[in-house]
């Protein structure tokens, strides 16, 4: 259940964003997550509201953007098709071992901030 | 409502303190190694025998994770080596900045090889850089013949895949060749050695790598730091 110190990390991180900000509250979070990362996304989305619950933040979304990685066979140089989860084997139809791009992401992408409280409005 | 672009790394301070790690070491000519695996496949028992082939001519020292008690650290003492236990209170990993905080206090320079014995799990501590040389991956074959698939994170990223408890095989169904192609195809430039620790059996091949691989390392650095000294 290592989705507990990666919540923990980007709760961290984002934190940081809204203090340099000078706002309240986080409104949402978005992160990649790649399928080769080793995160469980449900998981990590729990980690989160559990995390954040009845904090500054609490009820503040993790939105998860799911980067899936291409298997490519080297010999017959196409991509394979998979089932998700089923990665990283041979060819079906040459038995090379398969070349894999991407699905590595772990990264912070955005964060959302709520109205600052008491900065003013539009026309301050 | 603000939306503030960020595109930072989410391990970038766990990168960091790796990166930190390994600069210390890479100075410092020695070989560090994580060891993963499932609890009990012989993460410890592996060190005690690595010990005792090849500890009269190398220094050896040992961190090493756990949820709970210093046993391992204790056992590994018994053998004469600098070994830390790293309590991480329920973590189910290491982290390169509990292994920076256990390498602050000292005790660890000058050696030959650092092992760091990750908390016995198979999933949680791939996704964790300890700024180490290599990922050494353990599988006693106890655990059966399907593993290196089904925990493809872990047997994709070790460049040393050792299958320990050997001598058990006349007494379980595993398949070494089926392990083999797996493991290969998953990391085509991993090796994969077996051994025991009750019969011996490829204990002194695995000191062999290690010994190869400490060698590899120190002439890169002593080509690198010849290089820098050619520049004016």
């Amino acid at each position: 259940m290592h989705e507990m110190s990666l919540a923990a990390e980007i709760h961290r991180m984002s934190r940081a964003v809204a203090d340099r900000n000078g706002t309240g509250r986080i409104e949402a979070v978005k992160v990649a997550i790649g399928e080769l990362s080793a995160v469980e996304p449900d998981l990590l989305a729990y980690a989160w509201e559990a995390l954040t619950a009845g904090g500054t933040d609490a009820g503040s979304r993790l939105e998860i953007e799911w980067h899936a990685a291409r298997q490519t066979c080297p010999r017959c140089r196409e991509i394979r098709e998979r089932a998700p989860g089923s990665w990283l084997r041979l060819c079906p139809d040459c038995g090379a071992p398969l070349h894999v791009q991407g699905g590595t992401e772990l990264d912070l992408l955005e964060v959302v901030l709520g109205d600052s409280e008491g900065a003013g409005g539009p026309d301050r | 409502m603000r939306q503030i672009p960020i595109g930072a790394r989410l391990l970038a301070d766990n990168e960091a303190a790796a990166a930190r790690i390994r600069r210390t070491f890479r100075l410092g000519g020695t070989l560090v190694t994580n060891l993963i695996s499932s609890p009990g496949s012989g993460k410890t028992s592996l060190l005690e025998a690595t010990v005792k082939e090849m500890g009269q001519g190398h220094r050896i020292g040992s961190l090493v994770g756990d949820i709970a008690t210093e046993r391992d650290a204790l056992r590994l003492r018994r053998l004469g080596i600098p070994a830390r236990q790293i309590l991480t209170g329920g973590a189910c990993h290491l982290d390169a900045r509990l292994v920076g905080k256990a390498l602050a206090d000292g005790g660890f320079e000058d050696l030959d090889f650092l092992f760091i014995e990750n908390v016995g799990n198979l999933i949680c501590p791939t996704a964790f850089d300890l700024g180490e040389d290599f990922k050494v991956a353990l599988l006693s074959v106890t655990e059966g013949d399907d593993k290196p698939f089904k925990y493809p994170g872990i047997f994709s990223r070790a460049a040393v895949t050792v299958i320990t408890k050997s001598d058990l095989l006349p007494h379980v169904s595993f398949d070494l060749e089926a392990v083999r192609g797996q493991a290969a195809s998953l990391n085509p430039s991993g090796r994969l050695v077996l051994t025991s620790v009750k019969t011996g059996e490829g204990i002194a091949e695995w000191c062999r790598l290690l010994r190869g691989s400490l060698a590899a390392k120190n002439a890169a650095r002593a080509e690198v730091s010849h290089e820098t000294r050619g520049i004016p």
